[in-house]
């Protein structure tokens, strides 16, 4: 109700010569009431410990409350946290990443839709930015939910923001149940051998899986949006990997960025490129029924049609830019 | 077919077997019911016709076959488990596995027409690796060092070889995941009801419930109507640990998880024979189960995971203040 705020405004100021005649005589009762009961006068010294205690404790339980909602749907995205997020993340799109966003038109308008992307980076940034790029073009539709790998998705502390903002773990049965509902999926079928692309090896995709996307697409009657992210490549570009220490602490392997063990947590902020998110015209899968999915060479076929749109487009746009930053 | 007009419910004493049998017991159709247990139920003193049979007893499968066949038996519900994990890792064994095997050959010896095994979804097991859902046909991996997980997991797994021998009985087993309400009382209960709640830093997995009321409808659905097949039993909708917990206004204690383990090393040990990582797993990977299948078979429950979390949470608070 901010409308009402603004008119009580005025009043407040027309009310301050008044309140100060309050203050005069709340002070006078004051002094009298001293006066005239001197135990009122001495200063209270007793602190009530318990309930200084309870006190406490109650704003530590519901500290975390304000900031999510109490109901999260079925694969943990909470809409409050969204909805608190979506300033950080329209600052991310317009002014940090100054994502240039094209061929939103040619998506689906109704019904479940698997976008493919190319994977970039350690990090989800490319699957965030898709999917607040598409929920922001489509108003109030179901937000698309992004893939995530499995050993980011059940990495400590990470695990519970990744399924807050509607990060999925991949693996076929999330993407088929979503699909099944008519929700929209991103997925990164390059998997980590993309995640773990260096500097000189980056947009050149890596081999797709093994026509997984291609199979739950068929199966589930979506269509397949090709989608090329240019500029995520360059947010944490990966000098060199060391594997042998990640073995040890979990990781697939541990980046070595200009800046991130070198400055430590400073070093996971990324780099402000310029990102081009290009949706490409949907390949219509969903047409060939569910027979399809049997058929390997045609899986196969397809799969490497889409690899292979994926990387013209990725091309395209690498040769229009003219620097990483601009 | 009409339902069976004598049921033996093994394991009365347990919350299961005991709710199930006032259940029956005031159902519109009245029932014959028979319990076994190793322990007089005196809940049920005089409504039910009791058998005392210890199932770690040798010759407990002819004694319990005795017992069907002269009660004319139709229907058996096996409830006969462990609420919580004691320290007698050889017992538990010995009572869950060997006491499942019992009933089941006391079953096909007495030629009993329907049998209704509980489950759990926990025999799944805590993965990071598992898919959001898990469905029935989702191998049941346990979990290590959860000696009762791992039992049940052997009982569903002679129960599979059990039920090709016999193709007369009709099996269903129902895994329902943690359950939740103003009545039940087992580890998982008792863990949630403390003032202070102990949780793994870093994680905050989707957990789900079942009240106990959708779970003793599911229950008595099956043996009174039959629904031969598995099915999980659990409420509609997750909800992640932290929000439950706060929703219940508990005091959260985060601990990393290396702390955590060593802290209740000795503590667990004593209590459940376990290590920490057979309970606090739990808590730490997804093993969310999908319910569809059992909504179509039992019809939709009345609570989601959420109002169980609240009647159980209420529940407590009436009993604090009482």
């Amino acid at each position: 109700m901010p409308d009402q705020r603004d008119e009580s405004e005025p009043e407040e100021e027309f009310d301050s010569d008044l309140s100060g005649a309050l203050d005069n005589a709340l002070e006078e009762l004051r002094r009298e009431i001293r006066d005239r009961f001197p135990a009122a006068a001495q200063p209270v010294r007793d602190v009530d410990w318990f309930a200084l205690f309870d006190e406490l404790r109650q704003r530590l339980n519901t500290f975390g409350m304000v900031e999510r909602s109490g109901e999260v749907d079925e694969f943990g995205m909470d809409e409050v946290v969204l909805r608190r997020s979506r300033p950080l993340l329209d600052f991310m799109q317009d002014q940090y990443w100054r994502i240039d966003v094209s061929g939103l038109a040619s998506l689906p308008t109704k019904g479940p839709c698997l976008l493919v992307s190319n994977r970039s980076g350690m990090l989800p940034y490319d699957g965030l930015m898709i999917s607040h790029a598409v929920s922001r073009w489509q108003g109030h539709g179901a937000r698309p939910r992004f893939l995530v790998a499995d050993w980011l998705i059940t990495l400590p502390f990470v695990q519970p923001y990744l399924a807050q903002l509607g990060g999925v773990r991949a693996c076929r049965e999330n993407a088929e149940r979503i699909l099944r509902r008519a929700g929209w999926v991103v997925a990164f079928p390059e998997g980590v051998k993309g995640a773990a692309k260096v500097y000189r090896d980056r947009y050149r995709l890596q081999r797709f899986g093994r026509g997984g996307v291609v199979r739950v697409a068929i199966e589930a009657g979506a269509p397949l949006v090709p989608v090329a992210v240019v500029g995520a490549e360059e947010v944490h570009p990966v000098l060199f990997k060391i594997e042998t220490l990640a073995r040890s602490i979990g990781l697939p392997f541990v980046p070595v960025t200009p800046t991130f063990p070198l400055l430590g947590p400073m070093g996971l902020l990324p780099l402000p490129s310029k990102w081009r998110i290009r949706f490409g015209e949907p390949i219509p899968v969903h047409t060939l029924g569910p027979d399809a999915a049997q058929d390997e060479l045609l899986i196969s076929r397809l799969t490497e049609e889409l690899r292979e749109r994926i990387q013209s487009m990725l091309n395209q746009a690498l040769r229009a830019r003219e620097s990483v930053w601009s | 077919m009409s339902g069976p007009r004598s049921i033996a419910i093994t394991g009365v004493g347990t919350f299961l077997g005991d709710a199930l049998a006032h259940r029956l017991l005031s159902a519109k159709e009245p029932v014959r019911l028979v319990g076994i247990d190793a322990r007089r139920p005196y809940r049920l003193e005089g409504r039910i016709r009791f058998h005392k049979v210890d199932f770690t007893d040798p010759t407990a499968d002819s004694r319990l076959a005795e017992i069907l066949q002269r009660e004319s038996i139709e229907a058996v519900v096996h409830a006969a488990f462990r609420q919580a994990p004691t320290s007698d890792i050889e017992y538990d064994h010995e009572l869950e596995t060997l006491g499942s095997l019992h009933v089941m050959n006391a079953c096909a010896a007495a030629k009993v027409r329907r049998l209704v095994v509980s489950s759990s979804t926990m025999l799944y097991g805590p993965r990071p690796d598992n898919p959001n859902f898990l469905t029935e046909a989702h191998p049941l991996r346990g979990h290590k060092d959860a000696h009762c997980v791992q039992n049940r997991v052997e009982v569903e797994s002679l129960l599979d070889a059990w039920r090709i021998k016999h193709p007369d009985t009709e099996v269903t087993v129902l895994r329902p995941c943690w359950i939740m309400g103003p009545s039940v009382s087992d580890a998982v209960v008792r863990y949630f009801a403390r003032p202070v709640v102990p949780t793994l830093m870093g994680y905050d997995p989707l957990l789900q419930f079942v009240h106990e009321e959708d779970c003793l409808h599911a229950f008595e659905t099956a043996v009174t109507c039959g629904r031969p097949g598995v099915f999980n039993v659990v409420g509609p909708g997750v909800a992640p640990l932290s929000t439950l917990l706060r929703l219940a206004g508990k005091t959260i204690l985060p601990l990393p998880p290396a702390v955590l383990y060593r802290l209740r090393y000795y503590p667990s040990q004593a209590q459940s024979g376990d290590a920490p990582a057979g309970f606090y797993d739990y808590l730490r990977y997804l093993w969310v189960a999908d319910g569809e299948r059992g909504w179509e078979a039992f019809g939709e429950p009345v609570y989601t995971t959420r109002e169980a979390w609240i009647s159980f949470v209420s529940s407590r608070r009436m009993k604090r203040y009482r």
